[in-house]
């Protein structure tokens, strides 16, 4: 029954959002620091190893991008960017800064902790080994035999398709840019070619969608790149 | 009379005036006074009117010295061996200075038009580097003024920010209605202080032109389907229909400005529509201009009003209809449309019912924001 807490670090130089964020997570069972920049952040992350920090953008000294880019060096730990800049760039910089996903300040918590759960539940299922089938939500993948099954029922792709597939289902819960998407799936000398990626999950939606046009699982983030969420 | 003429006729004149001159003081003078005098009228002709006029002197100078001034006096003949010699060296001298000295004045009429030209290429560059200045100015006025409006932003949302997490937070924690009333409350109004904050920021930044281009090709699609899913949550209690003309071309276009204005127009039309009602939302080809609609089956807006729902601060519905709005969406719409060189306006719905609010964009129209 004792089973540990997650433990969140919080990362913002506004001391009463430290507060409120301290406030609102202990509340909800999870084990909480809070730092006030980029560089006592670090410390701690180096001697507490939180399970997912949760870092503002704009700090003092080190940044939230500087952050992210410094903790991805040694770390797989989700990371979710709080920002009051709704601008894509800096979305798209922070996502290819390592950071999984972002929340537009202001948030209500429940946002919040809905993102952070769903982190907290991809970074349980990836501690799999590799080869195992792969399960999540209304998805299971068996890299074996590439079979794919959804809500139940096999579902046939094509060889691109079944790599798409497998990279979002690895990475679910998480924005992914296209960039990160076309160079993974695709190699890096596509990175510009987005129109490619959206028919490809057009592709994907038609086989995996109950409705391909209000998507449910393979959701579009406009103008960042895609979020898979494989439903509980 | 052209310059060059004159210079012959004021050259014959000094040449005649001297030759007089010359003539009346004839006892005084001996013949190197008088070849002197007349070296220095040609030097006088060369730097006043140039060659011509110089060689012009010399010649009449030359014979007018052998007519009067050489023995034997009014004949053009040299008896004595020495006035050929003094002759020579007067003809050669008068020829020398006046094509020296018409050299000289050349050169420094050269001199001069370099000195323009150097002035003028001279002011040219101060011209250029000026500009450079004022839009280097102009450039930081800019960056000042976006550096200022990220800040208001930032210092304006962070205390809504903590609002906002501290009542989510709260409102999660208690079943007493009573208190979920109250709390509800905040949330909301704190929701609507956001918006709000954004409806300003995003005028403001029309207004002085910084509205952050990310002018790139963009899908028609992508537009529709960026604004629908920013729209979910407020068109959820409508039906809506969405038609795309198959085949629309890519749009060079601030995107995300566009579809912040399709955003506003679902917001709207979710906002005055009774639940339950459609929302038709279509994008066609329309000439050499791409058409969006969005169509409601609300209760219309009277067609005296519908220049002024542009307007800001303006709202065509009754006040006594307490809906959520600032009357800033439909203007800032405007300015984003008028910035891609496009045009919004209204017409009444199909069935004579409703709004439809439409707006046109040129297929090839880089945003210019004044």
């Amino acid at each position: 029954m004792s089973e540990a807490k997650d433990k969140i670090l919080v990362v913002d130089d506004e001391p009463q959002i430290g507060k409120v964020l301290r406030r609102g997570l202990q509340a909800r069972g999870f084990d909480v620091r809070v730092a006030p920049d980029g560089e006592s952040a670090l410390d701690i992350f180096t001697i507490w190893q939180p399970d997912l920090v949760i870092s503002d953008l704009a700090m003092p000294n080190l940044d939230g991008l500087g952050l992210c880019s410094r903790i991805r060096k040694a770390s797989r730990v989700p990371i979710i960017v709080l920002s009051v800049k709704g601008e894509e760039s800096t979305k798209v910089e922070a996502l290819d800064s390592g950071a999984d996903d972002y929340v537009i300040k202001p948030f209500g918590m429940d946002e919040l902790l809905a993102r952070v759960r769903a982190l907290l539940r991809r970074s349980a299922n990836t501690a799999q080994e590799p080869e195992a089938r792969m399960e999540a939500g209304d998805f299971q993948i068996d890299p074996k035999t590439r079979a794919v099954l959804v809500r139940g029922s096999e579902v046939r792709l094509t060889p691109k398709e079944y790599d798409l597939l497998l990279f979002f289902l690895s990475r679910h819960s998480t924005v992914l840019t296209h960039k990160t998407i076309l160079q993974t799936v695709w190699g890096a000398n596509s990175i510009n070619q987005h129109e490619y990626l959206r028919v490809f999950v057009g592709q994907l939606r038609k086989k995996i969608e109950a409705d391909p046009a209000a998507p449910r699982y393979l959701r579009t983030e406009p103008w960042i790149g895609y979020r898979f969420e494989p439903g509980l | 009379m052209s310059k060059r003429a004159a210079g012959y006729i004021y050259a014959s004149l000094l040449v005649s005036g001297t030759v007089a001159s010359l003539l009346a003081f004839r006892s005084h003078a001996n013949l190197t006074t008088v070849a002197l005098a007349m070296v220095l009228v040609t030097m006088f002709c060369a730097l006043l009117w140039r060659s011509g006029p110089a060689l012009w002197a010399s010649v009449a100078q030359v014979l007018c010295l052998n007519y009067f001034f050489i023995p034997p006096y009014r004949t053009f003949t040299i008896a004595d061996p020495a006035n050929w010699i003094a002759f020579s060296a007067f003809v050669i001298t008068a020829i020398v200075v006046g094509q020296l000295s018409a050299r000289a004045e050349l050169r420094a009429e050269q001199a001069e038009n370099r000195r323009l030209e150097i002035e003028s290429l001279y002011d040219e560059l101060k011209k250029a580097t000026d500009e450079a200045e004022e839009a280097e100015l102009l450039r930081r006025s800019e960056a000042l003024k976006s550096a200022l409006l990220d800040a208001v932003t930032h210092d304006l949302r962070t205390p809504l920010t903590s609002i906002k997490a501290s009542v989510t937070t709260l409102l999660s924690e208690t079943d007493d209605a009573s208190l979920r009333e109250l709390l509800e409350v905040i949330n909301e109004e704190s929701d609507r202080l956001n918006h709000f904050i954004q409806g300003m920021m995003d005028l403001a930044r029309l207004e002085s032109g910084n509205l952050r281009l990310t002018q790139s090709t963009t899908a028609i699609a992508d537009i529709v389907e960026s604004a629908l899913l920013r729209a979910e949550v407020a068109l959820s209690k409508h039906k809506v229909e969405v038609s795309l003309q198959e085949g629309l071309p890519n749009l060079n276009l601030d995107s995300h400005a566009i579809s912040e204005v399709l955003y506003s127009l679902l917001e709207n039309a979710a906002k005055y529509s009774p639940p339950g009602t459609f929302i038709r939302v279509t994008a066609s080809l329309n000439g050499t201009s791409i058409k969006f609609e969005v169509e409601d089956q609300g209760p219309g807006i009277p067609s005296a009003l519908h220049q002024k729902v542009f307007e800001k601060f303006f709202r065509a519905h009754g006040s006594s209809h307490a809906r959520p709005g600032f009357g800033l969406g439909l203007s800032i719409a405007k300015g984003i449309v008028e910035a891609h060189s496009g045009s919004i306006w209204i017409e009444q719905g199909k069935d004579s019912t409703g709004t439809r609010i439409i707006f046109s964009l040129p297929v090839q129209s880089p945003p210019q924001y004044e």
